[in-house]
């Protein structure tokens, strides 16, 4: 039997489905709990089913590229270890650089050499270990951050002062880190101002963009309030669709 | 018992839940690689993990560190709780979040806050996990689909189309405050472009400086109220 093998053997499967499952059931608790928590702080039930279904149609489409990378690591670490690490607190552009670091030490390179058991079980705890880090924190210290963040009275609080702005502002500066860094990589990605990198990127942004702009026409002009839900989703759709018509 | 006795109560019990589930995964975690081992005949090499940690990992941890203090408060308890542990922050569980709490109109450090993004973050990591379920379920006659050559471009740009996207909702808010990072930004990755494998790194200048220019415009408005 071969370690490729061996990584997608039964026992393996049983460990991190089981591990998924638990994780399963910890969302389905906090979902049921903030929904109660909701209903008794008298919010309307539609703007709650609101926010569900728009969270289930946006991650869709993430969610398929995050099977591409369970589906990249599969070659060499085996199918369900990736599933349980990108299932769980993994995200795809860590893994793959983890998982080749703790090769790296071992002597091996991913994907090119063979795996042995030896390394696969020491990659799994680095890739454990490395991002574990969030998690601590926010068991030793969401509650004493939060309480100080957002005062006394919560419950009572029906505007976000500076918050909102500074919320807003984050994610403008959060996206234009990405933007910026299509702009940057197109134009000096082979060398600097050669204008010889990809130019894909930018035209999948300015195409969801766009097609953002035209959900958000309707929405607001024709009333079609039920677009909002799958705007998002749609207007990746699109920009996937244009870097397919690109072929690049 | 008043709205705001209740709203204490649960969130009281949505630290304790969030602390025990946090600490449980954790050990399941970190169990798992030595389950793994045991079941293969050889466990992991401790002293090559921690070369590894020392190469990549401290990097990591800085990171975690930072996206810990920027995005819990976006987040709120139950929301971080789950993003933490169910991870993809960045390019599925903050943009989703936000997405939520915008459509409707929950304002940052109320309890609508906190109850909408933990609705959006628990759902949209059940999501990603049946996605991910049915796809290793159905990985055989899927594969030629996900690695076909044509639907490739489309897969590699899933991050573009959804910070395009994200663009037009957030710029239209505010388009002078949005000018500023984005002209930074851009020639900032023009001028260095190895910073481009660094980009997650650099939200935090670029959102340090949107926010910044956010607080300025802020006060002026309260000063001229």
């Amino acid at each position: 039997m071969s370690v490729l093998d061996q990584l997608n053997g039964t026992g393996i499967y049983l460990i991190c489905g089981g591990i998924v499952l638990f994780i399963a059931a910890v969302c389905v608790v906090f979902m049921v709990r903030a929904w109660k928590a909701g209903k008794a702080l008298g919010m309307d039930p539609v703007r709650m089913k609101r926010a569900i279904a728009s969270s289930a149609t946006f991650s869709v489409l993430p969610s398929v590229g995050i099977l591409l990378g369970v589906l990249a690591l599969s070659g060499s670490l085996g199918i369900p270890w990736p599933w349980l690490r990108l299932s769980v607190i993994g995200a795809l552009h860590y893994e793959t650089q983890v998982a080749d670091a703790a090769a790296e030490q071992l002597g091996i390179r991913l994907g090119m050499d063979p795996m042995t058991t030896q390394a696969f079980s020491t990659i799994a705890l680095l890739m454990s270990v490395c991002i574990m880090w969030g998690m601590v924190l926010a068991t030793l210290f969401n509650r004493k951050y939060l309480n100080r963040l957002q005062g006394k009275d919560p419950a009572a609080k029906k505007s976000g002062g500076f918050g909102d702005f500074a919320m807003v502002a984050m994610f403008i500066g959060m996206v234009s880190a990405y933007l910026g860094s299509y702009l940057g990589g197109f134009v000096s990605g082979k060398g600097r101002f050669t204008f010889a990198g990809s130019w894909t990127p930018l035209l999948v942004a300015a195409v969801a963009a766009l097609a953002m702009a035209g959900f958000t026409w309707l929405a607001e002009k024709k009333h079609w309030d039920w677009l909002d839900n799958f705007s998002i989703a749609g207007s990746m759709l699109l920009g996937m669709l244009a870097a397919v018509l690109a072929g690049q | 018992m008043d709205k705001q006795q209740a709203y204490n109560t649960y969130m009281k019990n949505t630290h304790r839940l969030g602390r025990a589930v946090s600490l449980l995964t954790l050990a399941m975690l970190l169990g798992a690689p030595f389950l793994i081992g045991s079941l293969l005949g050889t466990m992991p090499d401790l002293a090559a993990a921690a070369r590894g940690f020392l190469s990549v990992g401290l990097v990591w941890t800085v990171s975690s560190v930072v996206e810990y203090l920027v995005y819990t408060p976006m987040l709120g308890a139950g929301g971080s709780y789950l993003a933490f542990i169910t991870g993809n922050l960045i390019n599925m569980k903050i943009p989703c979040a936000m997405n939520a709490r915008e459509l409707v109109d929950a304002k940052t450090g109320t309890a609508e806050n906190e109850v909408i993004s933990t609705l959006s973050i628990a759902t949209s990591s059940l999501v990603t996990i049946v996605v991910l379920a049915a796809g290793v379920a159905l990985m055989i006659p899927l594969r030629p689909v996900l690695e076909s050559p044509v639907l490739a471009p489309a897969f590699a740009n899933v991050v573009p189309a959804l910070f395009g996207a994200m663009a037009y909702k957030y710029y239209r808010k505010d388009v002078r405050l949005a000018l500023v990072p984005l002209c930074c930004m851009s020639l900032l990755f023009m001028l260095v472009p190895s910073l481009t494998s660094s980009t997650s790194f650099m939200i935090i200048p670029s959102g340090a400086l949107a926010i910044g220019l956010s607080w300025l415009k802020y006060r002026k408005g309260a000063k001229q109220a």
